[in-house]
């Protein structure tokens, strides 16, 4: 469980690709947090509507927003602490880098209105995550918050996130700068290939490939930014020093399909080799596995052909329904899925650096977008701990704990992807 | 517009992360396949997910063979770089001495756009590419990454086109451009599910799509459709002591039901914001997802193309 995860840490960030809930999970751990007497925030990148409509704050803006605690006490939450949301506007962001650390209102303009920089600033490397890190940096630094949850970009390139403001300042690091701008802008050819050979061969095929007008864009746009290089050398020491610091923690959140696991392997591992190990994995829309009894399922596991089996009990609790065999056909696929992802998951696990703490949170009936639903969560990521407000959890009833450590070791690894693996390991 | 889908040369699979673009782009790769063409698979960016899908492994530098007709390649912008170097400065000696500059590795890693571009370019390249008797490939389908990104790489011939005065760069955008923007050649098949988020996004998708790049639209594939023949609420409730087994398959019952009346909403939602032929796909209960799993899908995507076709024709 996670409740050690909120309770030692000031900075949460919640990774993985997207698609996986993050951002409700994200929601339902800094909620928790606010229960329990923290000064919660979350930062989130662009929420459900009906989740920022649910928690009353549907224009978030660059500034946080306190959620109303009256919001949270019609949906029986009561706050000991307080809770504020806010969201991080995508467009824009490298706008905002450049207003933020330009030396002067003149500089500014001046890139802003680049030809060069209006056409690409989109595709900034690193511009998106890197504005998400500095947001976290200006919450860490008003001292305001004592939770502060935030739900990272959903980039395909996970790392994107970590790397981005050594990437940003290798971008305006005025060395670059230098060689690539200023033997053309003040000496000309000759003193760049003096300087340089591959430099100045570099320009040349530059300088045909673009044309000298661009080139000079490129030129100004460069000059223009490199005044930037020193206030943001600085900001990333600070955004180093706490991503990496004991108060922060990585969860990573994923679900128990392939591809999305093969991901979060792969993250995984990289988080652990830049020495920011995972203090949490979040298990979402996980689907249940039975534990079926040998006397009656003799596979010990309820299998395609169990049907008829599954349709005679319902008849002999007295369900009278007229979808008697489409409930008994949907619950043994659903055993199929659930045993699928049970062995990934449990193989996941394995791969996990020892004693990570580990939950699964069931696929409930409904997707999860208001208060509501993130306490329909809270059970499942950090336990039966009494919550501020007794029975507000109530809506999970007990058949959707989740089951499936103790059951996932009694069936063999059947899946073809075991058999792909060990083909390619030899 | 359905039914010629397989008559484009390029067709580019886009979505957010996590709604099944590697699953459709193989369904559609196969159904190019299984047609007698020469296909190939393209993923853009790197990772591991078509491999995933296919069981292969990664196949950076030369397409690999799937299976007979299929190829698959991973598109990385650094290897397309260095590759495009090689055809525009064709002495080998000259380009390793670029390639392997540390202002080159500044300029790869810092240049805005760059990789993306490249990226693209090579998609291009592969498309005209001759051998023996004609192109040497038919089709070619390509998973590009999630929305944002996938977009912010289409976009790039557009932005080089425009940012850069007459010269190399800008002649290859245009070429690039034109390949993108014609419907002869190319089609854009977003994916969703019919969830909020992944809905939002596709909508937000097709109006830059249509607005901004105006690039040529194939078919919208909805993905993980649940369907019930019953609402979640009569779903009947257990009798008091009921088994655990009879617990739990009204719970299975209820999720499945609950999960079906949610597409069915945001397929309302989805057909009235994006008004393109749609196929949807089945939410599969399986153990494990592969290659069956895709033909399996292909199956009632087929079934579904084929009525859009006739559709049409009337």
């Amino acid at each position: 469980m996670l409740e050690a995860l909120v309770r030692d840490h000031r900075v949460v960030i919640c990774v993985g690709s997207g698609g996986v809930g993050k951002t409700t999970t994200a929601a339902a751990i800094a909620l928790w947090g606010a229960e329990r007497g923290r000064h919660a925030v979350v930062l989130t990148i662009d929420p459900a509507r009906r989740l920022a409509d649910s928690l009353g704050v549907g224009a978030l803006g660059d500034e946080p927003r306190a959620v109303d605690p009256a919001v949270l006490a019609r949906h029986g939450v009561v706050a000991r602490g307080t809770l504020a949301a806010m969201m991080l506007d995508q467009k824009g962001a490298w706008d905002r880098l450049v207003a933020r650390h330009a030396p002067s209102d003149e500089v500014r303009e001046r890139i802003l209105r680049n030809r060069f920089y209006l056409n690409l600033s989109q595709s900034f490397a690193g511009s998106y995550e890197y504005m998400a890190i500095e947001q976290l940096c200006v919450l860490v630094e008003s001292g305001a918050y004592d939770l502060i949850v935030l739900d990272t970009p959903p980039t395909k390139h996970a790392l994107d996130f970590f790397e981005a403001p050594d990437r940003i300042r290798e971008f305006l690091d005025r060395r670059l700068v230098r060689w690539l701008v200023m033997p053309y802008l003040s000496r000309g050819w000759v003193a760049a290939k003096a300087m340089n050979r591959t430099a100045g061969f570099l320009f040349r095929k530059l300088e045909e490939a673009t044309g000298i007008a661009a080139l000079a864009e490129i030129s100004d746009f460069f000059s223009a930014m490199s005044g930037m290089f020193d206030a943001f050398s600085a900001r990333t020491e600070t955004i180093h020093a706490i991503l990496r610091a004991p108060s922060t923690a990585f969860v990573l959140v994923t679900g128990p399909e392939e591809q999305v696991l093969t991901e979060a392997e792969f993250f995984s591992a990289r988080m652990h080799v830049l020495r920011m190990p995972l203090k949490g994995v979040v298990f979402n829309r996980v689907h249940e596995e039975f534990p079926a009894d040998p006397a009656t399922f003799a596979a010990g596991t309820v299998v395609h052909g169990d049907e008829a089996k599954v349709d005679a009990a319902l008849a002999d609790a007295g369900v009278a329904t007229p979808h008697a065999s489409w409930l008994a056909s949907n619950f043994v696929d659903y055993q199929l899925l659930a045993r699928g992802e049970a062995l990934r998951m449990e193989q996941f696990r394995r791969g996990l650096p020892r004693r990570t703490p580990f939950v699964t949170v069931p696929n409930f009936d409904s997707d999860l977008h208001d208060v509501a639903g993130l306490t329909r969560m809270h059970r499942f990521l950090f336990g039966d701990i009494a919550p501020a407000s007794p029975g507000k959890v109530a809506a999970a009833s007990p058949g959707h704990e989740p089951t499936r450590a103790s059951t996932t070791n009694q069936h063999p690894p059947t899946l073809r992807r075991r058999a792909v693996k060990g083909r390619k390991s030899r | 517009m359905a039914h010629d889908l397989f008559e484009r040369r390029v067709l580019f699979v886009v979505g957010k992360g996590g709604v099944g673009k590697s699953t459709v782009a193989a369904l559609l790769a196969v159904a190019l396949a299984e047609r007698g063409k020469r296909v190939l698979l393209a993923q853009m960016g790197p990772g591991r997910r078509l491999g995933e899908v296919l069981g292969v492994a990664e196949a950076t530098d030369a397409p690999a063979e799937v299976f007979r007709g299929l190829c698959f390649l991973t598109i990385d912008g650094e290897s397309a770089l260095s590759e495009y170097l090689g055809l525009v400065l064709p002495v080998k000696r000259v380009q390793r001495m670029v390639v392997s500059s540390k202002l080159y590795r500044h300029f790869v890693a810092a240049a805005p756009g760059l990789k993306e571009l490249m990226t693209v370019g090579k998609i291009w390249y592969e498309e005209q590419l001759e051998s023996g008797r004609g192109r040497k490939w038919d089709a070619i389908v390509v998973d590009a990454p999630a929305t944002g990104h996938s977009l912010q790489y289409l976009r790039m011939p557009a932005a080089a086109h425009e940012a850069f005065g007459p010269g190399l760069v800008r002649r290859e955008a245009r070429k690039v451009l034109d390949l993108l923007e014609d419907p002869a050649r190319t089609a854009v098949c977003p994916v969703t599910t019919a969830e909020e988020m992944p809905v939002n996004e596709t909508h937000e998708m097709y109006a830059q799509l249509c607005d901004q790049l105006k690039m040529p639209l194939g078919v919208l594939f909805v993905n993980r459709v649940h369907t019930a023949p019953l609402a979640p609420d009569d779903v009947p409730t257990a009798p008091a002591g009921a088994s655990s087994l009879v617990v739990d398959v009204l719970r299975c019952g209820r999720e499945e039901a609950g999960w079906a009346a949610i597409n069915a909403h945001y397929l309302r939602r989805l057909r009235a914001a994006v008004p393109m032929p749609t196929v949807e796909l089945p939410f599969l209960c399986c153990e494990e997802f592969g290659l069956p799993e895709v033909r399996r899908l292909l199956g009632h995507a087929e079934r579904q193309l084929s009525t859009l076709a006739a559709e049409r024709a009337h």
